[in-house]
C-alpha cells in the first residue's frame, strides 16, 4: 500500500471509531453500506478498466500533442473543457482515460480543464440527475454561475505549472 | 426502478465500448497488445481496490455522523461568505455518488439553505469531493497533481455561489 492509501485507511478507521462511540447500530449500518457500495461499483470497474486499457493501446502515441499538448495553450484548454463536459461515466472511467490522454501527449493544464469541466458541466449527470431532481431553473442558475470555471482552472494550472514537476502519464 | 435503469444504462454503454475497443485492439495491434492491455487493467484494479474499500468505508461512516439539518441553518440567504464557505466544506465532505448528493440539495433547501449555498454545495461535491480525490485522483494521477488541482479549484464553488446569489434566476425546490 502507498502512503496516501495508508492515510486514507487511518482516516476511515478513525471515523468508524467515532461511529462506534455513537453506538453499535450506526457502526453496523456503516459496514453494511460499505459492503453494498463495493458490490455495486465492482461491475463498473470490470468493464471500465479494460475499456481504458484498450483505448490506450489504440490511441497512437503523440496524437493528443497537437490539440491538447502543453503548447496548445488556451485553445487546447478550451477543447479539453468541451471534451470533459460531454464525457460520460463516473470517476472509474474518467481518471483512467486522463492517463490514456496524457500518455498520448496531452498537457497537464489541458487535463485540469478537462477534469474540471467533467465535474462542472457533466452533461450526463445533468440529464440523469440534476434536471429530474432539481428542475431546469437550478441547472440554468448553476451553469450561469460556473460555466467559466474549467477554462479558469486550466489557465491557473498553466501559470503554476513551471513551479512544479508534474507528470500524469505515470512511469 | 428508474435508479436501477440509470445505473445499468451506463454499465451497458461502457461494456459496449470496452468490447469494441477490445476487438479493435485484437485486430489492429495483435494478441500480445490485447493481453498487455488486460494485464494493465488488472494491475490498475489491484492498485485501486484498497483505496476504494477505505473510501467507501469512510463515506458510509461519515453518513452516520453528519446532520444536514443543523448545517443548513448556517447556509441561509443572509449567511454571506461564511455560509458559502460552510456549503463548500459540506459539499467537499459529502460522500457518495449523484444518487446521494442531488437529493441532499433538496434536504438542505428544505432546512433553509439559499440558492447560492446550494450551488456552492453541489459544485464542491462534484469538483472537490474527498471520495473522488482519495479513491481515484491521488492514486491514479499522483498526489502532487491531485493536491495542486484541488488547491486551484477549492475556492471556485464559493465564487460560483456568490455569483448565483446575484444571477436573476429564481429557484424554488420542486414540491
Amino acid at each position: 500500500m502507498s502512503g496516501p492509501q495508508i492515510v486514507l485507511w487511518v482516516i476511515a478507521l478513525a471515523v468508524l471509531a467515532l461511529c462506534m462511540r455513537r453506538g453499535m447500530p450506526q457502526t453496523r449500518r456503516a459496514v453494511a453500506e460499505t459492503n453494498r457500495g463495493f458490490w455495486r461499483i465492482l461491475p463498473m470497474f470490470c468493464v471500465a478498466l479494460p475499456m481504458a486499457a484498450f483505448l490506450s493501446e489504440l490511441v497512437p502515441a503523440d496524437i493528443a500533442t497537437t490539440w491538447l499538448g502543453d503548447d496548445s495553450g488556451l485553445n487546447g484548454i478550451m477543447i479539453a473543457a468541451l471534451a470533459g463536459g460531454v464525457m460520460p461515466g463516473g470517476p472509474f472511467v474518467t481518471f483512467p482515460l486522463v492517463i490514456t490522454f496524457s500518455k498520448a501527449g496531452a498537457g497537464v493544464a489541458q487535463m485540469t480543464a478537462l477534469l474540471t469541466a467533467w465535474s462542472v458541466y457533466a452533461l450526463h449527470r445533468i440529464l440523469t440527475w440534476e434536471y429530474p431532481v432539481l428542475g431546469w431553473r437550478f441547472v440554468a442558475l448553476r451553469l450561469a454561475s460556473s460555466f467559466f470555471l474549467p477554462v479558469l482552472a486550466g489557465l491557473i494550472m498553466q501559470i503554476l505549472l513551471p513551479f512544479f514537476a508534474i507528470n500524469l502519464a505515470g512511469p | 426502478m428508474l435508479h436501477a435503469l440509470r445505473r445499468h444504462a451506463s454499465l451497458v454503454v461502457i461494456f459496449l465500448i470496452a468490447v469494441t475497443a477490445g476487438l479493435a485492439t485484437l485486430q489492429l495491434r495483435g494478441a500480445e497488445a490485447f493481453m498487455t492491455a488486460l494485464w494493465h487493467a488488472w494491475d490498475l484494479f489491484l492498485f485501486i481496490v484498497p483505496s476504494l474499500v477505505a473510501g467507501l468505508l469512510l463515506a458510509a461512516a461519515l453518513r452516520q455522523l453528519l446532520s444536514p439539518d443543523a448545517l443548513a441553518r448556517l447556509m441561509g440567504a443572509e449567511s454571506g461568505i461564511f455560509g458559502l464557505f460552510i456549503a463548500t466544506l459540506v459539499g467537499t465532505l459529502s460522500p457518495g455518488g449523484p444518487m446521494a448528493a442531488f437529493p441532499l440539495v433538496l434536504v438542505l433547501a428544505g432546512a433553509g439553505a439559499d440558492k447560492g449555498a446550494l450551488v456552492a454545495f453541489i459544485l464542491a461535491w462534484s469538483l472537490n469531493g474527498f471520495q473522488k480525490l482519495l479513491v481515484y485522483e491521488a492514486p491514479l494521477l499522483g498526489l502532487d497533481f491531485a493536491l495542486l488541482r484541488t488547491l486551484i479549484t477549492f475556492p471556485m464553488p464559493m465564487i460560483a455561489g456568490w455569483i448565483a446569489r446575484r444571477v436573476p434566476i429564481a429557484w424554488e425546490p420542486p414540491k
